[in-house]
């Protein structure tokens, strides 16, 4: 009796005895095991190593097993690197741009999800695609344009690109974050005669407002990581963070030990500003492929 | 008079005005400059006219564009062949709940906010030949590699790209493809399961049909960041060795800021332009047909 329900049921396709499930379950935590470690395990490298002495870094046998020291992580902050005066900068450009994309994108983002108008598609469609524009087509312009203008290695035009970067982003961002909001709410405050701004205002924003800080947060980090403008425009006074690094490569060579440091500097405040979002990060980072 | 303006002119204007400033007007002006002689170091304004010839000479001759086209192609269809790959595994794998797997979604962030050019710069100390430690395990679990200089090699600089970017963006994709998992309704998965189809058959006929439309995202989404790649090669391999990873992107780069040739950079960056406005059509096409 036993035995015949035994082999009804390993002939059932996709049964599996209680042994090979455990197998299986084990190979599964040990590819997830894997995953994490090939995540975590070159960020912790980097991350020892900003508190490694230089010979600690150039040999192995200390890879684990060091003195730790502060030392890298002062260096850097001192002539001639001055990451000080360069995180100045990113702060200013990445919250200026976010200072300005927010407002922008949420007026936008609202008429985009409530109103109707003519050319709606189309001009949603062309704020979209403005994202595919690749950065080596305009930054020919860009260069030559604040050239003219007098504003090659200023921090304004540094947040009028990133702005330009990040605009189409936040708009789609907020308008899904608004599009959720229950018409309803709206509705009833018209009927009590409040003005559409007021209703924004009042009522639309309050309740996006998780969606709008994650689209903060998301520009933040765009304007924050920006490479290829900043390496074109600025020359020594609106230098950013992820060019400071590249300062490092000298003719004596690489500067591990104060690269590692740097790239501490720009990396924790983003994993601490991601991870404080994160649920309603990854909702509205992956809502746009999903939806 | 103001009265009269309807309130979505309001509304759009200050975005609107902007993205056309920032983003329509630069593409236009490189357009006129593509069609110009312009060396950067020799005059002050754009030069003369040359129709298409800056296009012509691109195509024709210019061995170093068409190595960087090849490179382009490379670096892209691996690079996006990859992370799809890895992506779709990770978001099955990840899909059940259990304690390891929530920490693992936590931890899939992580890559996709640190800075791509800091990135570059840590996967070459990983791969030094003397203390990298990447250099090391390669060369430890297949000892034929040990003695390869990865950013000598002209094959392995291009690996290590592809590597470096993979890693950047393929947990940000899992993520991507997770969200798409969790919108398939597990009524269809049940009733093929109890049907008695295996899981094997489960993930071909049912759920990877549904999910097509979310691995179509991936895809293109992928596509264009790897068309539009910079950072992580510049800072990794500088186009290395010789014009070996050079891309595209990284060409533009190079004729415009190295060699000052603007009319030049300008119609390389619209031939890279017109692979991204295909992929742009496929993406809107995709989106908003839902």
């Amino acid at each position: 009796m036993q035995a015949s329900s035994t082999v009804a049921q390993s002939s059932i396709p996709g049964y599996r005895t209680p042994l090979q499930e455990r197998v299986l379950q084990a190979l599964r935590q040990a590819l997830v095991l894997a995953g994490i470690s090939s995540i975590v395990l070159p960020i912790l490298w980097m991350m020892l190593t900003a508190f490694k002495l230089p010979r600690d870094v150039y040999s192995l046998d200390s890879a684990l097993v060091f003195t730790p020291t502060l030392e890298n992580l002062v260096t850097i902050f001192q002539h001639p690197w001055n990451l000080g005066s360069k995180a100045l900068n990113s702060v200013l450009v990445a919250s200026g741009t976010v200072l300005l994309a927010v407002p922008m994108a949420t007026l936008a983002a609202y008429a985009f999800s409530r109103l109707e108008f003519r050319f709606k598609k189309a001009l949603f469609l062309t704020v979209i695609a403005s994202q595919f524009i690749p950065g080596a087509v305009v930054v020919l312009p860009y260069f030559l344009m604040f050239k003219e203008l007098g504003m090659l290695d200023t921090r304004s035009a540094l947040v009028l690109i990133n702005l330009s970067i990040v605009l189409p982003y936040a708009v789609w961002m907020i308008k899904g974050f608004i599009d959720a909001v229950p018409i309803e709410m709206e509705e009833s405050a018209m009927v009590d005669g409040a003005q559409r701004w007021r209703v924004l205002w009042e009522i639309v924003v309050p309740v996006a407002l998780p969606g709008i800080i994650t689209a903060a947060v998301f520009s933040f980090t765009l304007t924050w990581n920006e490479f290829l403008f900043a390496l074109i425009l600025g020359k020594q006074d609106a230098l950013t963070l992820p060019l400071g690094l590249i300062g490092f490569r000298t003719e004596r060579g690489d500067l591990w030990e104060l690269m590692a440091a740097g790239g501490l500097l720009i990396t924790a405040p983003m994993f601490l500003l991601s991870l404080l979002v994160h649920r309603q990060f990854i909702g509205s980072l992956t809502a746009g492929a999903v939806r | 008079m103001l009265r009269r303006v309807p309130l979505h002119v309001w509304l759009l204007t200050p975005a609107l005005a902007f993205v056309a400033a920032m983003a329509l007007f630069p593409l236009g002006y490189s357009l006129l400059l593509s069609f110009r002689s312009w060396k950067l170091a020799q005059q002050d304004t754009p030069g003369q006219w040359l129709g298409l010839d800056n296009y012509w000479n691109l195509l024709s001759d210019d061995t170093e564009f068409l190595d960087s086209v090849w490179a382009t192609l490379v670096f892209v269809s691996a690079d996006v062949a990859v992370t799809l790959l890895l992506a779709l595994a990770a978001a099955l794998l990840l899909q059940r709940e259990t304690r390891m797997n929530s920490l693992a979604r936590v931890l899939l962030i992580l890559p996709f906010v640190m800075s791509p050019a800091l990135i570059g710069v840590s996967f070459r100390f990983f791969l030094n030949p003397e203390f990298g430690v990447g250099h090391h395990l390669v060369g430890w679990i297949f000892p034929a590699m040990a003695d390869k200089v990865w950013l000598a090699d002209t094959t392995l600089a291009m690996v290590a790209v592809i590597a470096a970017d993979v890693w950047h963006w393929a947990p940000y994709m899992t993520l991507v493809v997770l969200g798409g998992l969790a919108s398939i309704p597990k009524e269809t998965q049940e009733a093929a399961r109890i049907d008695g189809a295996s899981e094997w058959v489960v993930l071909r006929d049912v759920t990877l049909p549904q999910l097509k439309p979310v691995l179509g995202v991936v895809l293109i989404l992928k596509t264009v960041f790897a068309l539009k790649a910079f950072d992580t090669i510049f800072t990794l391999s500088n186009g290395g060795p010789g014009t070996s990873t050079q891309t595209l992107a990284y060409f533009v780069y190079q004729t415009a800021f190295n060699y000052y040739d603007m009319g030049y950079a300008a119609a390389a960056a619209y031939l890279l332009t017109a692979a991204l406005v295909v992929c742009a059509f496929f993406y809107l096409r995709l989106l908003f047909r839902k």
